[in-house]
């Protein structure tokens, strides 16, 4: 099976797309992944790797409505595709896959 | 409300590609406003820029610089529709093509034309190797107050060798004379141009030789370089070295001169034209007179050292005169008593065409005034200006035609800069037009241009790069005048406005009508010029000159013995046609006297006798006329004129007395002379004496005929002066036709500012017609209504005239004052002349009017006739 690969950066955009849910764009998403991960990105990391899912088929995206605080300008609202939903699960099932194969002493213990 | 940095954001939608601009804009305006909040506006700022500068990347970057691809502006398909739609649209609209063609290419052929006009004039004399360093020899008399009291343009024998000599920088000095002498070739005599000069004179300018060696040729005395005509006329071929020409010495006998050179015909543009050339012989005895310092009569040119200081060199010259004069400015002071000052000064040999203090005269030919290229240059802008605003009056205003053409274009697409470069091709493509048809023009109105302008142009002449270019950029110049204006106007429509209703122009139109207004005042102040220039020139040639000029046939005879004037009169009378014979000195005699010892009078003296005064009918106001019955009046008589009487200062004038300078020799007036104008009316009448003075020779005679016997008194002059002259050439002249030639200038004048005034009436008119077309055609229908509603014909011609009348009038307003004030400017030039009466002000109001009215009236009058059922039936 030949799946597309998702660097490590555009699962979290992807994920935050899916947590967002329905109202997803830049800025949100910016700001969500800062309050969720601790990482603060910049604006047009996030707006490139939008863009990216959007041309793999991962996220699909419309205008939304415009708010005065943009200075009257729409908001373009993505939402996660069934690929994209597809890849999300793959790699979730991936990692799951991994963890239940290593034996429980295998890794070093860590504090708390 | 806090904005965002404006020239981050336009940074931004600069670079970012157009379909991601809205949304990227959008987040970065949310963020900076919640940075604002949270951190105060400067670091929002700078957080802005620099998200800004965090999207140059590859993602975000335009890729074609607009969301929907337009057609390339120089695309085949797109020119091809252009083109096609300029020729459809110049087809369609005969009328108005045809008056913007016929008025460009008039504005455009008079630019043309003046500009060969300048480009000769400033041509002059720059084709010497030498140039830069040529110069000519000037000086200015100061009065003893050290007040410049007047400008010489030549001077004397002394300075061209004298300062060669004294001053270093002046490498070398040639001086240039003209005189008239007898040439005799055959049988025949005639009176020829003679120019002097020393032997420098092929080593400083270049007059190429045909044959010759120009090192040489003027060395010799009794040698002579000639011209190819001359060499032509005389001897059937330019090879002529080695050959003969016999010349009249002052012993009136005839002298073989050697031809030791043939030049090239002197170039058009020369103020140095010479036909005949000879060495210049000055007597020893004239160099040994000190005194000749102060007599001036020749051209003198000098070689200036490259990156000589001229000022330095002038100084020099001026220590040289002080010091070499000394002895002679002493004498002359003791004789005259303080006397003003003279100093020397270097022109530049190539400003001396066209400068009027010091202009080319004595010997040098074609002195031009730069004031007539100016009035020339204006007159041709103002041709060309109006043509300019036909152009755009009439494009903004048939623009309503085409304005669902634009609407269209606009629609489908086409930017703003597309349609503005379309209209600007559609009016280069008219000048173009304009401009092939000007060339065509200007090859037919050069053989009247060149007589009006005493010059020998042709289009070929001075096709130079330089023209070239100037013509280019008068092409391109008009195209964008005539262009810009209405390609501004119509690519600004609004395509809403054009495609959905009937679209008309907003507003007044203040700027068609100040145009209107601005051509009108143009061809009023010319009109006016010309009727002011016509009616002086008129004043001019009919005023009384307080004598008689008709019926009086004019001799020259150099030389004439009192004994040869007697002996002509006796052969003459004996013909019954032929009245009274009076013989006078040739040529302009002037000098100055101290009248009393103290009032100093400058004057012309005339060498007459008895017969002079009954000859002209010129009345003597006090005293008696030259007498043959007082001995003493052929030696010690004078009369004068009134102007002298009162210059003098003298109360009893009959009995006083005159030396002249350098003569001591004292007359005693006898008779007081009615002023009458001697010499043209632009100067002002000066004081003159009358002598019979035994030693000064006659030059002509005077001979009144009786009127309608030309032909008869004419054959018998020509037998009796070849019998009793054999040696003298022949030639006659009427006075007065001679008199008429002194306003030879001012009819120049007349005929130029009527030319002119035509051409901008005509120019302005076409316009009107055009408008005047346009106005009707828009208002069919509302005079459709009036008429239905029983507006009768006059009426309807009535409304649509005075609209433009109205602008016509108004620029009398303008035209006025600038034309009073500018011709009384000119008038002041003259002494006698006339005063501008208020007819001329209605008689140009009276054409102005009546030509705008017919061209309006006839337009007005076809929209009047139109039956109403046909402009109403149809939307």
């Amino acid at each position: 099976m030949k799946r597309t690969y998702l660097g490590e950066f555009e699962e979290l955009v992807l994920l935050t797309v899916a947590v967002l849910h329905e109202s997803a764009y830049g800025v949100a998403i910016t700001d969500e992944l800062d309050r969720q991960t601790g990482r603060s990105v910049s604006i047009s990391a996030v707006h490139a790797a939008l863009h990216r899912l959007e041309e793999k088929g991962m996220l699909k995206s419309q205008m939304g409505e415009a708010t005065a605080e943009r200075g009257g300008r729409r908001k373009r609202l993505f939402t996660v595709t069934a690929l994209g939903s597809r890849a999300l699960h793959d790699i979730r099932a991936m990692r799951d896959q991994l963890w239940d194969s290593i034996s429980p002493t295998a890794l070093p213990a860590i504090a708390g | 409300m806090n904005m965002p940095p404006r020239w981050a954001d336009r940074l931004l939608e600069w670079f970012c590609a157009s379909h991601l601009l809205e949304e990227i804009q959008g987040d970065l305006h949310e963020r900076f406003i919640r940075d604002v909040q949270m951190a105060g506006s400067a670091i929002a700022n700078r957080r802005y820029w620099l998200n800004v500068l965090r999207f140059i990347r590859p993602f975000a970057l335009k890729r074609q610089s607009e969301l929907y691809p337009s057609v390339s502006l120089f695309s085949p398909a797109m020119l091809q529709n252009y083109i096609k739609i300029a020729f459809r649209n110049l087809a369609r609209n005969k009328a108005y093509s045809a008056i913007n063609i016929i008025g460009l290419s008039i504005g455009l052929a008079a630019a043309m034309l003046i500009m060969l006009y300048t480009k000769d004039e400033v041509s002059y004399d720059r084709f010497h190797a030498k140039n830069p360093s040529i110069y000519r020899i000037t000086s200015k008399s100061l009065t003893p107050a050290g007040i410049v009291d007047y400008l010489q343009a030549y001077i004397g024998v002394f300075p061209g060798p004298k300062f060669h000599e004294g001053v270093p920088e002046i490498t070398d000095f040639v001086r240039y004379r003209e005189n008239q002498l007898d040439m005799k070739q055959g049988n025949e005599i005639k009176s020829q141009a003679v120019h002097f000069a020393d032997t420098s004179f092929f080593s400083i300018f270049t007059f190429p030789l045909l044959s010759g060696n120009p090192k040489t040729a003027l060395q010799q005395p009794k040698t002579v370089v000639i011209s190819e005509d001359i060499a032509e006329k005389n001897f059937g071929t330019t090879n002529a070295l080695g050959k003969t020409l016999f010349f009249k010495d002052y012993e009136d006998k005839f002298e073989p001169y050697t031809v030791t050179g043939v030049a090239k015909k002197c170039p058009q543009n020369s103020s140095i034209k010479f036909d005949v050339l000879m060495p210049l012989v000055i007597g020893a005895e004239e160099m040994a007179n000190n005194e000749n310092w102060f007599s001036v009569f020749m051209n003198t040119f000098v070689l200036v050292s490259p990156g000589a200081n001229l000022k330095a060199v002038e100084a020099k010259m001026n220590q040289v005169y002080v010091a070499d004069a000394r002895e002679s400015i002493k004498s002359v002071t003791k004789k005259f008593g303080i006397m003003g000052k003279t100093v020397y000064m270097l022109q530049p040999f190539t400003d001396m065409h066209l400068s009027k203090e010091l202009p080319a005269s004595n010997g040098l030919v074609d002195e031009s005034n730069p004031t007539f290229s100016y009035i020339l240059s204006g007159i041709a802008l103002f041709i060309l200006l109006i043509a300019c605003i036909n152009f755009i009056n009439l494009t903004v205003a048939r623009s309503l035609k085409r304005a669902k053409e634009i609407g269209v274009r606009k629609v489908v697409g086409g930017a703003r800069t597309q349609l503005i470069i379309q209209f600007l091709g559609e009016s280069f493509l008219l000048c173009f037009a304009a401009f092939l048809f000007a060339i065509v023009l200007i090859e037919l109105a050069l053989p009247t241009f060149n007589q009006l302008a005493d010059k020998s142009l042709a289009l070929s002449y001075l096709f130079d790069a330089k023209l070239v270019a100037g013509y280019f950029a008068l092409f391109i110049i008009t195209s964008l005048l005539s262009g810009f204006y209405p390609a501004l106007i119509l690519s600004g429509y609004s395509p809403v406005q054009t495609l959905y209703s009937r679209f008309n122009l907003s507003g007044k139109n203040y700027l068609q009508k100040s145009l209107v207004v601005l051509q009108f005042t143009l061809a009023s102040f010319l009109i006016i010029a010309s009727l002011t220039i016509y009616s002086q020139f008129n004043f001019l040639t009919s005023k009384e000159l307080g004598y008689d000029d008709k019926n009086l046939v004019v001799i020259d005879k150099s030389n004439m013995k009192r004994s040869e004037a007697k002996l002509l009169k006796e052969e003459l009378i004996k013909s019954q046609s032929i009245i009274d014979v009076a013989p006078k000195n040739g040529g302009f005699w002037g000098t100055t006297a101290k009248i009393n010892g103290e009032t100093q009078v400058n004057f012309t003296y005339e060498t007459v006798n008895e017969n002079y005064l009954p000859l002209f009918d010129i009345p003597i106001v006090k005293g008696r006329n030259f007498s043959a019955s007082f001995p003493s009046d052929s030696s010690h008589s004078i009369l004068v004129n009134e102007t002298f009487v009162k210059e003098a200062g003298w109360k009893k004038p009959i009995g006083q007395v005159v030396d002249f300078w350098f003569k001591n020799e004292k007359y005693t007036v006898v008779g007081v002379v009615k002023d009458h104008h001697y010499q043209s009316l632009s100067e002002k009448i000066k004081p003159q004496l009358f002598t019979m003075r035994q030693s000064n020779d006659y030059g002509k005679a005077f001979i009144k005929i009786k009127p309608g016997t030309e032909t008869a008194s004419l054959r018998h002059i020509q037998k009796v002066f070849k019998r009793l002259f054999p040696l003298n050439p022949y030639s006659y002249k009427f006075l007065d036709q001679e008199n008429l030639k002194r306003y030879e200038s001012e009819a120049k004048w007349k005929q130029m500012m009527l030319y002119g005034a035509i051409l901008t009436i005509f120019i302005s008119c076409i316009g009107l017609f055009g408008l005047a077309t346009l106005s009707a055609e828009r208002r069919t229908k509302e005079i459709g209504i009036r008429k239905v509603l029983g507006a009768s014909v006059g009426s309807v011609v009535q409304l649509l005239s005075t609209d433009f009348l109205k602008l016509v009038s108004l620029s009398f307003i303008f035209a006025f004052p600038a034309a009073w004030y500018a011709m009384q400017e000119w008038l002041s030039n003259y002494p006698y002349r006339i005063s501008i009466g208020p007819w001329m002000f209605i008689a140009t109001a009276l054409i102005a009017i009546s030509i705008a009215f017919l061209t309006v009236s006839g337009q007005s009058l076809r929209a009047a006739m139109i039956d109403p059922v046909k402009s109403l039936k149809a939307e």
